[in-house]
């Protein structure tokens, strides 16, 4: 095994040895630009010498440049996390925690994005965040899984789509501070018109060119993740849909196949085309703002952010054989034992409440009396269901959404009511199953009806 | 402009516009470059000097001028007798001044003279000078047409200038007219419309004027309900359809008519293909072994890569019995894996899990494994046959056909 590991650390001192190098140097760049435009800014002063941002880049660009030789030379192995902290991490990761620590941590960073989005704090946190990414790489495990050819991209799309909410709340925080003074939201000072051509077309050009050597290096330097050919009677083990399926795929974990595979689907396609229906907010138009949209800003990241990207990333790094979950420093050990034993809401009702048997059909009935028995059997399931749908809406509107359903109408508030719940049934039914293992609400196997 | 004797710019133009004849478009132009308040800044003829930029250069023209309208037709007649034939043709397409042709030449009145005569005596008030630069959107085909409606002071050089208008009008050329006329006829449509505000006194007067009758549109310009007025073309175009339903149709018919036979040709074969010479599939009924086979609590999964079927010696209900489980989940129709350490079935895409007897207990599987219907047969052997399964949620499997007493 240590062999082994010493093996490993050979095959990855090359890789670490170029990663360390390029956040050197992105720090070097990013310390140049900042003293050459002039926008350093002065975080201290040492005696009477001013001790700027671009002076703090520089020394972490040092600090990377010493750590790249270091990696190159054979010393990778002493380049990672304390082995205490990622026994810690795998200990405490599960899916709760992990779903509810993302959920924490956006809030956190929404309720405080005047300090995150600071573009010298959001340059720390890439940093740290690369900085971890690479200490991580020493591990066998998670690099196993972040290198496979088909998380590359995944990996590198996190960070795309976290540049570009940083950006948007940046800008967002920005005109909302404007929007405070009276003044007009920097997109409106922004009205040059340019020409199609050439400035445009050249754009296209440039990013043609750019896109088709990416296409290139990235097909010569990742192998194509083909796969033993298909057979009907062996499913691969873990079997993952592509990855931008694999939050649905996450979703099929709890809920039925029409369910999950079919109404919440297209609930969340119809749901954002009834969007321009049901905002009556007139605000926000052609600028980022996030005070003047709060309810839409927080709904639009909880649906993408929580229940999608997050549920992707798990599906991608978190998810291995037999679905389980593994931590990111865990081995994918197929033969994982994890305790699921999941109950129905009617065996909890029956059962475990009253003590007694579930309701069953006595043997011979007819095909109405067993209905009449499966719905006796369920009616818990159903009655809670058909609260959460029917009941919840007016209490919402006579509560927390009063201002809602006053601006929108009867039937606008329902949709809108009905869509947030049925957005909100993912996570709750996520939380039953890893808090009380439970199966479903309403269990009807008879007639594929399981919700 | 409450002058009745003065005649609006419109008509002068256009009058001036049929004596010159050829000259049309160019003496326009020049016309509209002296007359709007951007003729200040280009460069002027000689003979008119705008006193400032401000005050419509026509007005000064007049007052160095002083001839009547009637004088200045007469003018424009003597000159279209002597002149008009012999004039070179300008540049059309050029709206420089330049193009101004003979406002320089002492002696003969260039139609932007005429014009500029013409608007200095009815002028008392400097006219209005403002709406070039809408002009060019109001450039509509037929803009003479609608101005002589809209025309019209009653006086008798009015009238006598009436006259020639629609004599120029009926002589002058007919037919498309080149950008730049389209573009100086919008200009003077313009400054009618103007100037008709100042001109409300004499509206009543104008209603009584008539337009002089359109000329008939030439077959080609008509449209194609009129064209089918007239009998002639009636018979002629009934005549053409029925010929081509005749010829056309027919192909079309038997284009449409192959298509289909073609199609339904195509749907038997696939209907064929349906139903394969040779049936290369494992039979669905087969025998497995003798039922001593199998040891108390084994899961057999050689059969999984032919048959898809896990042979299980289990009991059931506190019945030992043995029984061939389907190896589709239940919940989206993956292939479990049998794992023989943890002694359940566990599928690898959504985690459902499923003990020995096939009773789902982890993961969002909703129902447990099927059974195929399962028999001793005549020699002995277990024998599977795969076209009936059994649901234990709908009770079959009590069914006797499901298992085999072990």
């Amino acid at each position: 095994m240590h062999g082994d590991y010493s093996v490993f650390l050979d095959r990855m001192s090359g890789f670490l040895g170029g990663y360390y190098l390029v956040l050197a140097l992105m720090n070097a760049v990013a310390a140049f630009y900042l003293w050459e435009s002039g926008k350093a800014k002065t975080i201290f002063r040492l005696g009477r010498f001013p001790v700027t941002t671009a002076l703090l880049w520089l020394i972490v660009s040092g600090v990377f440049i010493v750590i790249a030789p270091i990696a190159l030379g054979g010393g990778a192995g002493l380049l990672r996390l304390p082995r205490a902290v990622e026994e810690g991490v795998n200990r405490f990761m599960d899916p709760t925690v992990y779903t509810l620590g993302s959920l924490v941590i956006l809030a956190i960073l929404f309720v405080f994005r005047r300090f995150f989005v600071q573009p010298t704090v959001a340059w720390i946190m890439l940093n740290l965040s690369l900085l971890v990414m690479g200490l991580s790489m020493t591990n066998p495990s998670f690099a196993d899984i972040v290198t496979k050819p088909d998380n590359v991209p995944i990996v590198a799309m996190v960070y795309l789509l976290s540049f570009f909410t940083w950006l948007s709340a940046y800008r967002a925080v920005q005109n909302d501070d404007r929007a405070r003074r009276g003044e007009p939201p920097l997109e409106a000072l922004e009205n040059e018109k340019v020409l199609v051509w050439p400035d445009l077309v050249y754009i296209e050009l440039i990013c043609m060119v750019a896109l088709t050597a990416v296409m290139i290096v990235w097909a010569v330097a990742l192998q194509a993740p083909l796969e033993e050919p298909a057979s009907s009677v062996k499913t691969p083990n873990p079997s993952k849909a592509p990855w931008y399926f694999l939050g649905l795929q996450e979703m099929l974990v709890y809920y039925d196949p029409w369910m999950a595979g079919v109404v919440l689907p297209s609930l969340v396609v119809f749901g954002l085309m009834a969007i321009p229906y049901l905002d009556f907010n007139k605000q926000g138009n052609g600028y980022y703002t996030i005070e003047q949209r709060k309810f839409a800003y927080v709904t639009f990241q909880f649906g993408f952010l929580v229940l999608w990207v997050t549920l992707i990333v798990m599906g991608t790094f978190l998810r291995g054989p037999n679905w389980n979950f593994f931590g990111p420093y865990e081995i994918w050990d197929t033969h994982k034992v994890e305790a699921l034993n999941n109950i129905d809401l009617s065996e909890y009702f029956w059962i475990y409440m009253l003590g007694m048997g579930r309701p069953r059909a006595p043997e011979g009935a007819g095909e109405l009396t067993k209905l009449g028995y499966i719905l006796l059997r369920e009616a818990p399931g159903i009655l809670l269901v058909l609260f959460y749908l029917v009941a919840v809406p007016p209490i919402l509107a006579a509560t927390v959404m009063r201002k809602f359903f006053v601006r929108m109408g009867f039937i606008r508030f329902m949709v809108l009511a009905n869509l947030l719940l049925f957005m909100a049934m993912l996570p709750i039914k996520m939380l039953f199953r890893w808090t009380v293992n439970l199966k479903y609400f309403i269990a009807i196997p008879e007639y594929f009806l399981n919700f | 402009m409450a002058d009745n004797t003065s005649m609006s710019v419109e008509e002068t133009l256009a009058a001036c516009r049929r004596l010159d004849g050829g000259d049309a478009g160019a003496s326009a132009v020049s016309m509209n470059q002296e007359a709007g308040p951007e003729s200040a800044a280009a460069p002027q003829p000689v003979e008119i000097k705008p006193e400032s930029s401000t005050e419509p250069s026509v007005g000064v023209a007049s007052s160095t001028k002083g001839m009547s309208v009637a004088e200045i037709l007469a003018a424009a007649r003597r000159e279209k007798s002597g002149e008009s034939q012999s004039a070179p043709a300008p540049k059309v397409s050029s709206a420089s001044p330049q193009a101004t042709p003979a406002a320089g030449k002492p002696g003969e009145m260039s139609v932007a003279d005429i014009l500029a005569a013409a608007r200095g005596k009815k002028t008392a008030a400097p006219a209005p000078a403002k709406p070039v630069a809408k002009a060019e959107a109001a450039a509509k085909p037929k803009p003479v047409a609608k101005e002589s409606v809209s025309k019209g002071p009653s006086s008798p050089a009015a009238l006598d200038t009436q006259s020639i208008l629609s004599a120029a009008r009926k002589s002058g050329k007919l037919g498309p007219m080149s950008k730049e006329e389209a573009k100086s006829k919008g200009v003077v449509t313009e400054r009618g419309g103007k100037t008709a505000v100042a001109e409300k006194a004499a509206k009543p007067v104008k209603q009584k004027l008539e337009a002089p009758p359109m000329p008939d549109k030439p077959m080609y310009a008509r449209r194609g309900d009129q064209m089918a007025a007239t009998p002639a073309e009636q018979t002629r175009r009934s005549f053409f359809s029925s010929a081509v339903g005749v010829f056309f149709g027919s192909s079309l018919a038997v284009g449409f008519t192959m298509l289909t036979l073609t199609n339904v040709l195509w749907l038997l074969g696939l209907a064929r293909f349906m139903f394969p010479n040779i049936l290369t599939e494992p039979p669905t009924r087969f025998k497995v072994g003798f039922p001593d086979d199998f040891a108390p609590g084994q899961v057999e999964t050689k059969f999984i890569p032919q048959f898809g079927v896990w042979i299980v010696r289990y009991q059931y209900e506190g019945q030992p019995q043995i029984f061939a489980l389907k190896s589709v989940c239940t919940h989206l129709g993956c292939t479990p894996n049998w794992l023989d350490a943890e002694q359940k079935f566990k599928c690898p895409c959504h985690g459902s899990g499923f003990y020995k007897d096939g009773i789902n207990f982890e993961g969002p599987a909703p129902r447990p494994l099927e059974r195929y219907a399962i028999r001793i047969a005549d020699d002995g052997q277990l024998e599977v046959d795969k076209s009936q399964t059994f649901q234990e949620e709908l009770g079959a499997w009590a069914n006797p056909a499901s298992f085999v007493p072990a």
